[in-house]
């Protein structure tokens, strides 16, 4: 059966995603329907999945040539990020029926969708690097697509193309990794690069590991390549909620997962990958605390905690990286989708033009609130249980100093999620908005992610059996929820994280009385509202390309005679080339 | 180097191909481009029998020559019903102005 | 039983031509009757009978010879690439061409030259003497240099084709120099005696001066940088039947060509190799950049086709100079992708150019810009055109990615360092690539339309069948690309035997 279900877990969204755009947007009832069933059935697939994992290839088709193997592989790892991509995809789905009721060109929009989820359940369920590649740049295309999807605003069609190219310049580490890895071993089988990595020599083995850390920090928009997340904010927002906050931006993490057996050893990658992470946790959290975007902000708040996941796999801390992974997968999926029925209702993302919606939505409320709170890593939602064991494994595993910024970023999590929260929620409404609760396909896919965030946690027990069966070169200790709560709350980390994190808070308290504290700051605030200069480095290169491109133009002069001269030109340097012996 | 024969038309094989490139590189008349195309191809016939004169396979590189003859005739009638057309259709033969087409 | 079909595969293209146009000629009153189309598309049709029963014998004896007196050809793995690669897209480019040249004149004298053009093709792949090669890339070429002028009263075709002919011409005379040279110092115009005099000659400057005459002018039609500059005047300008098969197959027949003749000369130096791999670097380096800021659709599809050499030069190069074979098994395999993806670009934005302007007796370039909205009342032309765009642009699971794949395995295969840096180098201008493919892509699916658009008339079907035809191709190898061995892995182990002393 396990086959079947793996084959139904890729398959079914790829089939429905023909179907959606072969049923067209002449049959909009038929055409969501379809989307809703294949995503949904897609869903039930890889659940069934989690109860019959294994570190084994069930499929396996040889491709030939220096194609290797095309194998499947339903360990714990890829059947978990394949259940949180199906899933919530098939949520994600749900609450696009009332968000993008009335779009044109919906048939694109859900082929997409469904044909992204099939793609990142591919991604990681696949035993082969080369399709592990694959599927890695079907994720970025179908990112593109949607990003792009309103491809009428210009916004829209520039963050695309930022989102795709960012991406794939990082991906090309993975794509040299994996022609390493194969003209070494002779296969692509990741288990072969993890079995046999200390063979490998080290020089070889630093070339993948930092590849592969290139790849994952473009993919999950890591510090320096995170510019690219909050300009993808133009995408429909259940795309955010789906491809930028739970599932494809995991892609990266899920990478150096994979391999941190092979690359921990590797002089300087764990502290190099402890830096990415906590760079891009510390840069994007102050960033967040600037934004005025509604979006921008959830943007900013998703790389600072991928930045945490990275930095837990730098520290040692892999199921801890993985469990805020699933943690964060949720509570940031239900942000999203309450952001969207915040900017569903009141039609802008500005969030200095909405304040005091609280009472015209409650329920959207609550849910952002839950979700909020999760992020901010109080307890008990999943937000903090993960949060704590991410920062406990930086503690053993990491540098102080790493451990104390980290804290940092927590408090400032907290600080920012009320700031956000009361801006949208609270205090007087600053402009005449008409608002209205989520509508019933949106309370559909909020409801059952509030309640993820409020409970996902009591699943550690489990997830951490689950992948200390079937992961086997990783080591991962086979835990209960209660021991893993237990240790959590006895460790005198988590009280330091904690008093952080109520200093955050009321430092939004005391916002008022602490204007002294504000101008003291003034300058990095100027700072993060500049992006800390990313973006003038992305827009200088781009602008070196285009003027390159424009400059070499002129050599095409449309005269017989320059191009004539072009071949003698050509003859001379090739007879010069020949003579002189290379 | 002595003044036999065979330097002689290596020397010619030479001097055609210098003028017939200075030809398409200094010339603004189609119709006289066509003629330096004209030239060149003179200079790589002369090669060719030269070759095969140097080698005692005179036959090989005259059979060659002759085929070569056909199809240099071939592009030299298509690259002056081209000149005709282009004078019909731009209304002169100077090169500078057949330069539409460009970046 | 082989030599009849070999002869059948060469006749019937070629002998099919002067039939072709009689039958339009005759024919002249009823255009509706397409005559010499369809006896265009039969012929062609008829050709893939011997072509599959030689390429079945070919799999068991590795190769056939022919010889008529002084002609001699042999079909071997590089033969049967190009004329497979060619066949396939005449027969396309042929059912294409009849909706695309409704109204037009001269359509028998446009069926005739497109069969002789396919014919010579062969032919050039068959070759199995220098001068031989040249005479049918001659003819080749010269059935072009009319096809790509054969809207003759439009300036711009015009002006493309004088200037292709002219440096075409010029290349040609430089690759009769080479001949010359080579039978002053072998004597011979055979390939493979020609390569066994050269392993007695290493670093023979004659041999030298030859193999730089002979890259320098096939060059001129294989588009190597700098001397690619006729390309995008002669590939936007053709009728677009025509651009497919100029970007398609003809520039990849003056590829092959270089390959034979260099092939023959590889005892003499390494240095071929390494020569192939910086002009591919520049290839690609340079195509993509001048395509990143062009307006016009098929201009840029155009300079597109420099970086696809350059990919195919890097492969090639890849086995020149450290002898892998995945090298030269993934540069054809990317000559046969680029074939399909770049036939299938040119022929989808024909069909837009088409049913936007031509169809409305408008002669103007198609704008990137004039494509926006396209897809909602052209959904097979946008689709079509989308995955040929992104296939280029090397994403999975179309074949372009998968060649470019086979070809980067033979790079870090090399285990040269300056190699893997160069591999890197490809994939970032591959990227660098997706900046003007994409976009034109998005445009496509723009919700609002364009004034041509709004105008345009409607697609006839018969141009969506080969449209519809390669994309399904291009996704097949995509996802399964070891189909394509069977030709691709001959072609390769040919150039292999050459280069291994």
């Amino acid at each position: 059966m396990v086959p079947v279900f793996v084959l139904l877990t890729i398959g079914l969204p790829w089939l429905g995603a023909l179907l959606v755009w072969w049923v067209g947007n002449n049959h909009p009832r038929l055409q969501v329907s379809a989307a809703v069933f294949f995503s949904v059935t897609a869903g039930i697939a890889s659940l069934a999945l989690l109860f019959d994992t294994s570190s084994k290839a069930i499929i396996s088709v040889p491709l030939g040539g220096v194609f290797g193997d095309f194998t499947l592989i339903p360990d714990g790892l890829g059947v978990f990020l394949a259940a949180i991509a199906t899933v919530i995809g098939s949520l994600a789905v749900i609450f696009s029926i009332d968000y993008m009721r009335g779009e044109a060109q919906l048939g694109r929009y859900y082929a997409l969708v469904l044909f992204f989820i099939g793609g990142m359940a591919g991604l990681v369920l696949s035993g082969s690097l080369l399709f592990v590649f694959v599927f890695w740049e079907i994720t970025a295309l179908c990112s593109y697509a949607l990003i792009s999807f309103h491809n009428d605003d210009p916004k829209a069609v520039a963050g695309g193309i930022k989102a795709l190219i960012i991406t794939q310049v990082g991906g090309i580490g993975l794509l040299a990794g994996a022609l390493l890895a194969y003209t070494t071993l002779g296969t692509y089988e990741i288990s072969a690069v993890l079995e046999k990595s200390t063979t490998l020599p080290p020089a070889l083995l630093s070339f993948l590991a930092f590849g592969f850390l290139a790849a994952a920090a473009a993919k999950s928009a890591q510090f320096p390549f995170h510019t690219w997340l909050p300009d993808a904010m133009e995408a429909p927002t259940p795309v955010s909620a789906l491809i930028h906050a739970a599932t494809m931006v995991n892609a990266g993490v899920y990478l150096l997962a994979r391999f941190y057996p092979a690359f921990a050893p590797v002089p300087g990658w764990k502290l190099a990958v402890m830096i990415v992470g906590a760079t891009s946790a510390i840069l994007a959290a102050m960033m967040a605390l600037v934004a005025y975007d509604l979006k921008r902000l959830l943007a900013y708040s998703t790389i600072s905690q991928l930045g945490y996941m990275v930095y837990a796999i730098g520290a040692g801390g892999v199921f801890a990286s993985q469990f805020h992974l699933l943690s964060h997968a949720i509570f940031k999926a239900l942000l999203f989708l309450a952001a969207g029925s915040v900017i569903h209702a009141v039609g802008t993302r500005d969030m200095r033009q909405m304040g005091g919606l609280g009472p015209k939505m409650p329920l959207v409320r609550a849910t952002f609130i839950i979700g909020g709170l999760a992020l901010a890593g109080l307890p008990i939602l999943n937000g903090f249980w993960s949060k704590e064991l991410v920062l406990e494994s930086g503690l053993t595993g990491g540098p102080l100093w790493l451990y104390l910024i980290m804290v940092l970023g927590a408090g400032l999590t907290a600080l920012y999620t009320f700031r956000g929260v009361w801006l949208v929620f609270y205090g007087k409404p600053r402009s005449t908005l008409h608002a209205h609760d989520a509508q019933p396909a949106m309370r559909i896919a909020l409801v059952p992610l509030a309640a993820g965030a409020l409970i996902s946690w009591l699943a550690a027990g489990p997830f951490s059996q689950m992948l200390a069966a079937t992961l086997p070169f990783h080591k991962i200790e086979a835990s209960s929820t209660l021991h893993i709560a237990e240790q959590v709350v006895s460790e005198p980390s988590t009280l330091v994280a904690l008093l952080v994190i109520a200093l955050g808070l009321s430092v939004w308290w005391q916002r008022q009385h602490l204007t002294g504290l504000v101008t003291t700051f003034k300058g990095v605030q100027n700072a993060a509202i500049q992006n800390f200069g990313f973006e003038t480095i992305n827009n200088s290169i781009t602008r070196a390309v285009k003027n390159t491109g424009e400059a070499l133009r002129t050599t095409q002069t449309g005269l017989l005679s320059w191009n004539v001269l072009g071949i003698l030109a050509g003859l001379a340097i090739i007879l010069i080339i020949l003579a002189w012996g290379v | 180097m002595t003044f036999s024969a065979a330097n002689v038309v290596a020397v010619g094989v030479l001097g055609l191909l210098g003028v017939g490139f200075y030809g398409l590189l200094a010339t603004r008349n189609l119709i006289k481009v066509v003629v330096a195309l004209q030239i060149l191809v003179k200079s790589a016939i002369l090669g060719l029998i030269l070759a095969g004169y140097l080698r005692g396979q005179v036959v090989l590189g005259a059979s060659l020559a002759i085929t070569v003859i056909v199809a240099d005739t071939i592009v030299a009638v298509i690259g002056l019903a081209l000149a005709v057309q282009v004078r019909r259709k731009f209304g002169t033969l100077d090169l500078r102005s057949l330069s539409t087409l460009r970046r | 039983m082989v030599s009849n079909a070999f002869l059948w595969l060469i006749a019937l293209p070629l002998g099919s031509s002067p039939i072709i146009y009689l039958a339009g000629r005759l024919t002249r009153k009823q255009p509706r009757l397409k005559l010499a189309q369809w006896v265009s598309v039969l012929s062609l049709l008829a050709a893939w009978w011997p072509f599959i029963a030689l390429a079945r014998a070919g799999q068991q004896s590795g190769g056939f010879s022919l010889t008529f007196g002084a002609v001699d050809l042999r079909f071997d793995g590089l033969g049967m690439l190009l004329a497979g690669v060619a066949l396939m897209l005449a027969t396309l480019v042929a059912v294409f061409s009849g909706p695309y040249l409704t109204g037009e004149e001269g359509e028998e004298k446009y069926f005739a030259l497109l069969n002789t053009m396919t014919g010579a093709m062969i032919g050039l792949g068959c070759a199995a003497d220098l001068f031989n090669l040249w005479v049918w890339f001659e003819t080749m070429a010269i059935a072009s240099y009319m096809l790509v002028a054969f809207h003759r009263n439009q300036p711009g075709a015009l002006e493309a084709g004088m200037k292709y002919l002219v440096q075409s011409a010029a290349g040609s005379v430089l690759i009769l120099l080479g001949i010359s040279l080579v039978i002053l110092q072998t004597g011979s115009v055979n390939l493979a005696v020609i390569r066994s005099a050269a392993v007695s000659l290493p670093g023979s400057p004659a041999l030298l001066a030859a193999g730089a005459l002979f890259i320098t002018g096939f060059g001129v039609k294989a588009a190597l940088v700098p001397l690619h500059t006729w390309l995008p005047d002669a590939h936007s300008q053709a009728p677009s039947g025509i651009s497919a098969m100029l970007s398609g197959v003809v520039i990849e027949a003056g590829l092959i060509a270089l390959l034979r003749a260099i092939g023959a000369l590889a005892p003499t130096t390494a240095s071929w190799g390494y020569l192939l791999l910086g002009i591919g670097a520049l290839n690609m380096l340079v195509g993509n950049l001048l395509a990143l800021r062009q307006t016009q659709v098929k201009r840029m599809l155009a300079f597109s086709s420099l970086s696809h050499v350059g990919y195919m030069l890097l492969g090639l190069g890849i086995g020149f100079a450290f002898h892998v074979e995945d090298g030269f098994t993934g540069g054809f395999f990317h000559l046969l992708n680029h074939g399909m993806l770049k036939g299938l670009a040119f022929l989808a934005s024909g069909a837009l150019l088409y049913t936007l302007y031509i169809s409305r007796q408008q002669y103007c370039p198609l704008m990137i810009s004039d494509l926006a909205g396209a897809a909602r009342r052209y959904p097979v032309a946008a689709f079509t055109l989308s995955i040929a765009l992104l296939g280029l642009g090397g994403l999975p699971p179309l074949s372009g990615f998968m060649s470019k794949w086979q070809i980067f395995v033979a790079g870090f295969r090399t285990e040269n360092t300056w190699v893997i840096a160069l591999v890197i180098f490809a994939a970032l201008n591959s990227v660098l690539s997706l900046a003007y493919y994409a976009p034109l892509v998005n445009t496509l699916y723009r919700q609002e339309p364009s004034q041509a658009v709004q105008q345009g008339k409607p697609m006839p079907f018969l141009m969506n069948v080969p449209l519809l035809l390669l994309a399904l191709g291009s996704v097949v190898l995509g996802i399964w690309p070891s189909l394509a061995g069977w030709i691709t892995g001959p072609a390769g182990a040919v150039l292999m035997t050459l280069v291994v002393r």
